[in-house]
């Protein structure tokens, strides 16, 4: 049996319930792994030590010991988020080296729940992107069409999961980065709230804008890793009190608002996909209507000046004197090797770093970066208005296709468009994710559901609902 | 010509047990390089900082102890800037150019007696790491050494506004934030670079001119005095004073132009996204005031008005607070407080090296006695067992041997002669020996004084004089 | 109007050594993208409060020490414990 098509829900009840060996399963995905990664390059780095892991699962079942409900669970991590004594490099050659001694705390979450990390997943340089080829590794390539991209920042965890080489991911979103690589994969992306899951363990980028998100094939995967790492967290003071369960429940009657902004700007084949989601929904017992959010036009704007203000300042500390690459610093004085280290990040970083100096520099801050945070409370105030009308905000998660790989780089503008209809969710702070809504000329089309802060239950509600109505296809033929 | 001093001092919250953003120790003194740091404070990716909630009480004392505006919330900002001993490329620290977010603005403090100095503000910060040179210097090494252990320790900054005239108000004035910081338990100025302080001086009108590197408040008079001098020195020359940024080398005595460019940074302040703003709460001054310990100006009034010292032996009591603890540990071993003040204010105090004082800046440092010694010296000679003079002699004793004074005073019999028996000998011995004396005192009366005298010489000094020398009067008189 | 001037002293304040061509290159591409961030000088803000996150005083890490069980630095550049660094001057 084919157990790395198995969701993690199946793979856990199947290795408890003694099925299958953890170990077997394991290896095979290792075995996919190395069958399909010289296609897609979703990973940085692979670890062969799942299999011991797994070993250790399986006897202790065999033991009668208890294990976690995620037990023996394969999970790929985005390599920006630490685990320790596995290399954490964010695609980047200032972490060249880094091993870091401490594990994030949604891995230890996972680890506590008998998850096993099989391997670090690519991305875009210090999350910055959107089609995971800013990556020192080279880009990953979307496994429905490998001579397109991913999407990203999170490429690497959409594609291990979209191309069966894991069952589900860790990625990180900042402006879309968890749901923009979901989508050009067909798969499940889930942003939470703000505060909801810790970024203890996450290399900082735009800390007030970025969550951690899972990523997996179905709903009912991204709600099991949900409720194994969410929850208050005393390393991460951004975080937010209690510990949230989810469920997978059958709910009617849904208010769903498709976004007039969202759907204007998709291109025709994407729009058509989503207005037919639309109206799968209204067959399940939702009522749909068209509805408008304005603020939407200042939302890149506005997140792009605090992203890249944040990552000027978050990206300072990478002077490679405690950790980085192999470069002796005898005989340099320390302002030129500084400069020089810092001179081997990659373009689209080195970019970011220098125009969040610009917007914050003397005199600026007032024009720049106060007022794109103006833009945020307008935005989170209108989301609100909304959210007392609607239970959820729908449309495309991208508004283009899969492009082919090249394609936009050499035009950092042009690639930052594509994210207009992520980036809002981020900067309300408010939870919004992915479902894949269906392929068109083969390529993938993500519906994006947005709910209020805190209502991930909604959202996963109008999820699953959509999910089991439209019943898309999941894994590509690699 | 007019001068305008202003203060910058660093005030390390040495009191606190963790950094102001981890949980390492704040007590990095004397541990081997890098052995008191985790991924928080040596800047690692995915760190996140948590404050520290003993260090913003502190910090709150502070503020309310200088008499500042405590705001409702406060929040931390980055000051971005490289630097090889600053682990993240930038300081958390505090900034009010948008909004007050300090923890404290606008106070005042009273001090040297009836001057008053303004408060600008009071913020709390994170101490950065220590470069080491090879071969001493930063000109001689090949490479700097950086020790991260001091790296997130708390830092209370206070900035006064320039309300100095001269170095001597510079001096009292950062010995009455000594003596607050002291009293409120926070900070032991003892210890090596626990309190640093860094000037602005401006001569005439003429540009500000600010000292940095100064690292003890003993300096800060010193490096103000040179600086006025400089200045006066240029103007007087029609030479103008750059405004700009001088370093105190603590080695020759003297500020020299600083090699770093610091007037040109951009410090591209923006509010730290991983620390919500801190909502101190309606009650936080409230209690602040009534966990708080006893303020300096608080426990001279109390000296004052419970045990009836005078405002000057009282201000030379709280001026240090170990006097001042002293004391109180002597007077609950024995209830005398204005015998005991004196004591300490006067004797006591003049066998303190003040050279030992100040480099080790502990007061009765090397003196082998403890408040008991001073409460039972003063015990004796409240009871009368020995006068003054012997028991000022018995202090010089003691504080190099540690004794206790009624050991003393019981082996050498240094008990006063209150025998009226014993006296009466002694007289009469004397009235034989000095009889030509004795015939003067008759018509002369100072002639007695020196029959006293000679009843002192013969009884050792342990006679008491007054009652010797009513029984002199009393057998001239009869004769 | 983003000047190569302005680049240039940017890069040096975030200290990234930019080569001439990188130099011309991105100030094409940042001025750009200024001017498109400028989009958010054509919004009426006035009287719009950023959002600020809060915290109790209560709720922040108790005054605990607490020692780090592993090694914190990862670079091999060290001496008696010390991190090498490039010099100061």
């Amino acid at each position: 049996m084919a157990l790395y098509t198995l969701d993690s829900g199946q793979v856990a009840a199947g290795v408890k319930g003694r099925e299958f060996s953890a170990e077997e399963y394991i290896y095979q995905l290792l075995e996919r792994i190395e069958k399909v990664e010289p296609k897609v390059n979703a990973f940085v780095s692979v670890r062969k030590e799942a299999l011991d892991e797994a070993r250790v699962i399986d006897k202790k079942i065999r033991d009668g010991e208890q294990v976690g409900a995620l037990a023996g669970v394969a999970v790929s991590i985005k390599d920006n988020i630490c685990t320790k004594g596995i290399k954490t490099t964010c695609a980047s050659k200032m972490l060249e080296t880094f091993v870091p001694p401490y594990d994030a705390t949604v891995v230890k979450r996972l680890r506590d729940v008998g998850a096993i990390v099989i391997g670090k997943a690519n991305l875009d340089e210090f999350a910055m992107g959107s089609t995971t080829e800013f990556s020192r590794y080279g880009a990953t390539r979307n496994p429905w069409d490998i001579s397109r991209v991913p999407g990203g920042s999170s490429g690497g965890s959409a594609a291990s999961v979209a191309a069966l080489e894991c069952t589900v991911s860790l990625g990180s979103d900042t402006g879309g980065s968890v749901r923009c690589p979901a989508s050009f994969c067909s798969t499940v992306g889930l942003k939470p709230t703000y505060g909801l899951i810790s970024r203890y363990g996450l290399v900082s980028y735009a800390n007030s804008i970025e969550q951690i998100g899972p990523i997996g094939r179905t709903v009912s995967d991204v709600v099991l890793v949900l409720n194994a790492i969410a929850g208050a967290d005393e390393n991460d003071h951004t975080t937010v009190g209690g510990k949230p369960a989810h469920s997978l429940r059958q709910r009617k009657g849904l208010r769903v608002g498709l976004v007039r902004e969202f759907i204007e700007g998709a291109e025709p084949r994407v729009a058509k996909v989503i207005h037919k989601a639309a109206d799968t929904l209204a067959k399940q017992g939702c009522g749909c209507e068209e509805t408008s959010l304005a603020s939407v036009q200042y939302a890149l704007a506005s997140y792009y000046t605090i992203a890249m203000a944040e990552a000027s300042s978050n990206l300072a500390r990478y002077d490679n004197v405690r950790y980085g690459f192999d470069l002796d610093p005898e005989g340099y004085e320390w302002n030129s090797y500084f400069a020089k280290a810092r001179s081997n990040f990659g373009e689209e970083v080195k970019r970011r770093v220098i125009v969040g100096s610009y917007v914050l520099s003397s005199g600026y801050y007032g024009k720049y970066y106060l007022k794109a945070q103006q833009v945020r409370s307008l935005i989170k105030r209108e989301l609100k208005a909304l959210f007392k009308k609607y239970d959820i905000l729908i449309g495309p998660t991208m508004p283009i296709l899969p492009f082919k790989i090249g394609e936009k780089i050499a035009d950092p503008l042009r690639m930052y468009l594509v994210d207009i209809d992520t980036v809002v969710a981020n900067l309300a702070g408010m939870p919004a994710m992915s479902v894949p809504a269906g392929f068109t000329d083969g390529l993938p089309v993500g519906l994006q559901i947005m709910a209020d802060e805190f209502q991930e239950q909604t959202m996963l509600d109008a999820a699953y609902l959509f999910e089991q109505a439209a019943k898309v296809q999941r894994s590509p033929d690699l | 010509m007019e001068t305008k001093i202003g203060l910058e001092i660093h005030c390390q919250l040495t009191g606190a047990k963790s950094k102001l953003f981890c949980r390492c120790s704040c007590d990095y003194r004397g541990k081997a390089p890098n052995a008191n740091i985790c991924p928080i404070c040596s800047g690692l990716p995915g760190t996140l900082p948590l404050v520290n909630q003993k260090a913003v009480e502190f910090a709150g004392m502070i503020s309310f102890a200088l008499d500042c505006k405590v705001p409702d919330e406060i929040a931390f900002y980055r000051k971005n800037y490289f630097y090889p001993d600053l682990p993240k490329n930038f300081q958390l620290t505090q900034y009010n150019a948008y909004d007050i977010t300090s923890i404290g603005v606008e106070g005042r403090i009273e001090y040297g007696g009836g001057k008053n100095a303004r408060i600008r503000r009071v913020q709390l910060e994170e101490d950065p790491g220590r470069l080491v040179y090879e071969g001493g210097s930063m000109e001689a090494s090949v490479y700097a050494l950086i020790d991260y252990n001091r790296a997130g320790v708390p830092l209370v900054e206070i900035v006064t506004e320039p309300d100095f005239a001269d170095p001597k108000e510079v001096r009292l004035f950062l010995d009455k934030i000594t003596s607050i910081i002291e009293h409120l338990g926070l900070c032991d100025t003892k210890l090596e670079g626990s309190v640093r302080c860094d000037a602005n001086v401006s001569v005439g009108g003429g540009n500000r001119v600010e000292i940095k590197n100064v690292s003890s408040f003993a300096d800060a008079e010193k490096a103000v005095r040179y600086e006025i001098t400089r200045q006066r020195t240029m103007a007087s020359r029609d030479i103008e004073v750059r405004s700009e940024t001088r370093h105190w080398d603590d080695a020759r005595k003297v500020t020299k132009e600083s090699r770093s460019k610091e007037e040109e940074q951009d410090y591209r302040y923006f509010p730290e996204p991983d620390v919500p703003a801190v909502v101190l709460g309606t009650e936080f001054v409230s209690s602040l005031r009534q966990s708080m310990p006893e303020l300096p100006d608080a426990r001279k009034e109390r000296f004052v008005s419970k045990y009836g010292l005078s405002a000057h032996v009282a201000q030379v009591l709280i001026d240090n607070k170990h006097m001042a603890d002293f004391f109180e540990s002597a007077i609950e071993i024995y209830s005398s407080p204005k015998e005991i003040a004196n004591w300490i204010v006067t004797d006591l105090m003049s066998f303190v090296d003040e050279r030992k004082k100040e480099q080790e800046r502990s007061l009765f440092l090397g003196l082998k006695i403890g408040p008991e010694h001073i409460a039972d010296l003063a015990k004796l000679v409240d009871q009368d067992m020995i006068n003054r003079a012997t028991a000022k002699q018995i202090l010089g004793q003691i504080v190099r041997t540690g004794e206790m004074p009624s050991e003393v005073a019981k082996k050498t019999e240094a008990g006063k002669i209150d025998d009226a028996g014993a006296l009466a000998q002694a007289v009469e011995i004397v009235f034989k020996s000095e009889q030509a004396a004795v015939q003067d005192a008759k018509h002369n009366p100072n002639a007695a004084n020196f029959l006293l005298g000679k009843v002192m010489q013969l009884t050792k000094g342990r006679a008491d004089p007054n009652a010797a020398l009513e029984m002199i009067h009393t057998r001239l008189n009869e004769a | 109007m983003v000047t190569k001037e302005e680049v240039k002293h940017l890069s040096w304040l975030v200290r990234i050594d930019l080569s001439d061509d990188e130099l011309e290159r991105y100030t094409l591409q940042i001025e750009e993208i200024i001017k498109y961030l400028d989009k958010l000088d054509t919004i009426q803000l006035e009287h719009v409060k950023p959002i600020v996150a809060k915290k109790r005083l209560s709720d922040l890490r108790p005054d605990e020490p607490a020692g780090f069980e592993g090694n914190a630095l990862g670079t091999k550049y060290r001496k008696d414990g010390f991190v090498k660094g490039p010099r100061m001057v």
